[in-house]
């Protein structure tokens, strides 16, 4: 019963493109006869057939331009106006009623026709525009499933629509619909050991503020104690009028990467650690060897063994360089917080470093300036900033290092006369790993740690640090600290 | 002359602190084996023991607990080395009365011990 109403209803056709000719033609034809034996056997009327004729088949036009197209409406036009005429030639019209007869089908067969053309053409063209809508829907779905990612798009009110296999695979749960952002328990998860409110999913917030959230980091907990990190994004989509009328949220599995990432940073650590132990006993000999050559006045040998351990200092260096990123990289460098007095770590900074530098150390403007920070650390980002302008000021002979203070702030300047830094590259020297190059493209010693280093610690203590600098004219480094309120 | 006892499991750094330490007018006494730490401090009763975190198959801290746990070897100062800085929280709950993050200079080493053997 269902599949007939189906095959008679026009409306569950469209866009289904099955054009019938075969099945108006026949009803037409057995609504013809049907009416004849009506008129004839029924009403002994034959002049009777004109009061039906005309609604009958006018909603059989439309019924079938509607449910088959162009040509099926055509075809029932051509039968209706074949039938109007078998009637006038059959109730054997004659003179006027013959001529009314003849003139009133040829404007109804006009009419018919109009009518079936534009039904028909209607119908033809919503069924290419499902049918393309249906495509593109098809094929945004196999993109969508065949995506790397987990994607999860919901209407406005956070109902889920639709999601990918990937999606499932990482929540390890099926997205029927009708499940609700924000109100069920999409997800049991935690970060840093603190479970989420659904409210605080990404997709929930973007639905909330209208704004996109991009990359927020999750850890799941997943059955068996067993945790998946997941970077989610979400999004809002609108309609040309700005109404939000969806959302999508984009899920990556992160934890391979996080795994990697874990693994070498436990390979840095571990390589650094190893590395220490032989550097301590190369220390210790050198100092041995220094003594002894002291007393036997071996002038010649000092000065190489001067060398040995100033190389080996750097190399000292560049291991705790190392460790210093391995550790920031997991969250595990530890400061410690001392009240001291800024001016007199810049002056033993500066007095280590003129010892082993050609180049005039200039150090200006120093007030008197309680800082609370780590000394150590403060001491590194300083060494470092001043080792720089050494290294990238090859062919200049001052460095001027500024310490002053500003309203609530200590404000220390380290200006070189050296090669210099171009805008783009500005930006970029603060990131790990990042070397700055000559016009040369030659690159200096050194791993790109430092400044890195540098900008976490003074980030830490709640600082600023920036670079104004002119390619070929020399750098200014700047780095802000909040000064102790005693 | 006072006496030193250095037990650490890397022969390299045991024969930089042997020369140093000597220079400086120590009599070192060296071990590589945890087991060995003990013995070597009841028969060479030193004035100090340095002793590495990381001993080959058994930790520094361990043997640091019994030795301030037996009678005679509780009073020798012993300072902790490691390569690990934030070791250096963890070594008084062992007993231990100090501590040396490597890579350390002379001049570390030297004030150090001279600080616990009372100089």
């Amino acid at each position: 019963m269902r599949n007939v109403l189906q095959y008679l209803n026009p409306i569950a056709r469209l866009g289904t493109k099955q054009y019938s000719i075969l099945f108006p033609l026949i009803t037409l034809l057995l609504t013809c006869i049907i009416l004849e034996v009506f008129v004839y056997m029924f009403l002994h009327d034959p002049n009777a057939v004109g009061l039906f004729a005309i609604f009958v088949f006018i909603a059989l036009i439309i019924y079938f331009s509607f449910r088959d197209g162009v040509r099926a409406g055509f075809l029932s036009v051509g039968i209706t106006i074949a039938y109007y005429f078998y009637i006038i030639y059959t109730r054997r019209y004659t003179g006027n009623q013959l001529e009314e007869g003849i003139n009133t089908t040829i404007i109804l067969g006009l009419l018919y026709f109009f009518l079936a053309g534009v039904i028909g053409w209607l119908k033809q063209t919503i069924d290419t525009l499902i049918e393309k809508e249906a495509e593109e829907k098809q094929r945004l779905q196999a993109i969508v499933q065949q995506m790397p990612v987990g994607v999860l798009i919901t209407d406005s009110k956070g109902r889920v629509v639709q999601g990918n296999k990937h999606i499932e695979q990482i929540l390890g749960r099926k997205m029927r619909e009708g499940l609700t952002a924000g109100q069920d328990t999409l997800l049991v998860s935690e970060m840093q050991h603190q479970p989420v409110p659904p409210s605080q999913w990404p997709l929930a917030q973007a639905l909330a503020t209208g704004r996109a959230v991009v990359g927020k980091e999750f850890a799941l907990a997943r059955d068996k104690g067993r945790k998946t990190y997941v970077q989610i994004s979400a999004s809002v989509i609108r309609n040309k009028k700005g109404k939000i009328v969806a959302a999508v949220s984009i899920v990556n599995d992160v934890t391979e990467q996080k795994e990697l990432e874990r693994r070498k940073d436990d390979f840095v650590n571990m390589a650094s650690h190893e590395l220490k132990t032989p550097i301590t006993s190369m220390k210790l000999y050198i100092d041995s060897l220094q003594i002894r050559m002291k007393q036997l006045q071996e002038e010649k040998a000092l000065k190489t063994i001067t060398s040995i351990k100033y190389q080996t200092e750097r190399l000292q260096k560049l291991v705790n360089d190392l460790l210093d990123v391995s550790r920031l990289q997991t969250g595990k460098l530890s400061y410690t917080k001392e009240q001291f007095d800024l001016d007199e770590l810049v002056r033993q900074v500066v007095d280590e470093l003129q010892e082993s530098t050609q180049k005039k150390l200039q150090l200006s403007s120093v007030a008197d300036i309680t800082v609370l920070a780590d000394r150590f650390r403060m001491y590194q980002v300083l060494t470092n900033l001043i080792t720089n302008a050494i290294k990238y000021s090859p062919n200049a002979d001052t460095i001027t290092i500024r310490v002053k203070k500003e309203k609530e702030e200590a404000i220390i300047s380290v200006k070189d006369f050296g090669i210099g830094i171009d805008k783009m590259q500005q930006k970029k020297i603060f990131e790990r790993l990042y070397q700055v190059t000559d016009d040369q493209e030659k690159t200096f010693p050194g791993f790109g740690m430092g400044l890195y280093i540098s900008k976490e610690i003074v980030t830490r203590h709640k600082g600023k640090i920036w670079v104004e600098s002119e390619k070929g004219k020399g750098s200014t480094f700047f780095v802000t600290l909040p000064v102790a309120n005693l | 002359m006072k006496k030193i006892v250095v037990a650490d499991d890397d022969e390299g750094i045991l024969d930089a602190l042997t020369l140093i330490l000597s220079d400086a007018g120590y009599a070192v006494a060296v071990t590589t084996k945890g087991e060995e730490t003990f013995r070597k401090v009841t028969e060479y009763e030193p004035g100090l023991i340095l002793l590495d975190i990381l001993m080959s198959g058994k930790d520094g801290r361990d043997i640091c607990k019994r030795l301030k746990q037996n009678e005679k070897t509780k009073q020798i100062p012993v300072i902790m080395i490691s390569a690990h800085p934030s070791a250096g929280d963890s070594i008084h709950e062992c007993g231990a009365d100090g501590f040396l993050a490597k890579p350390f200079d002379t001049g570390d080493l030297l004030s150090v011990v001279k600080k616990f053997l009372g100089e």
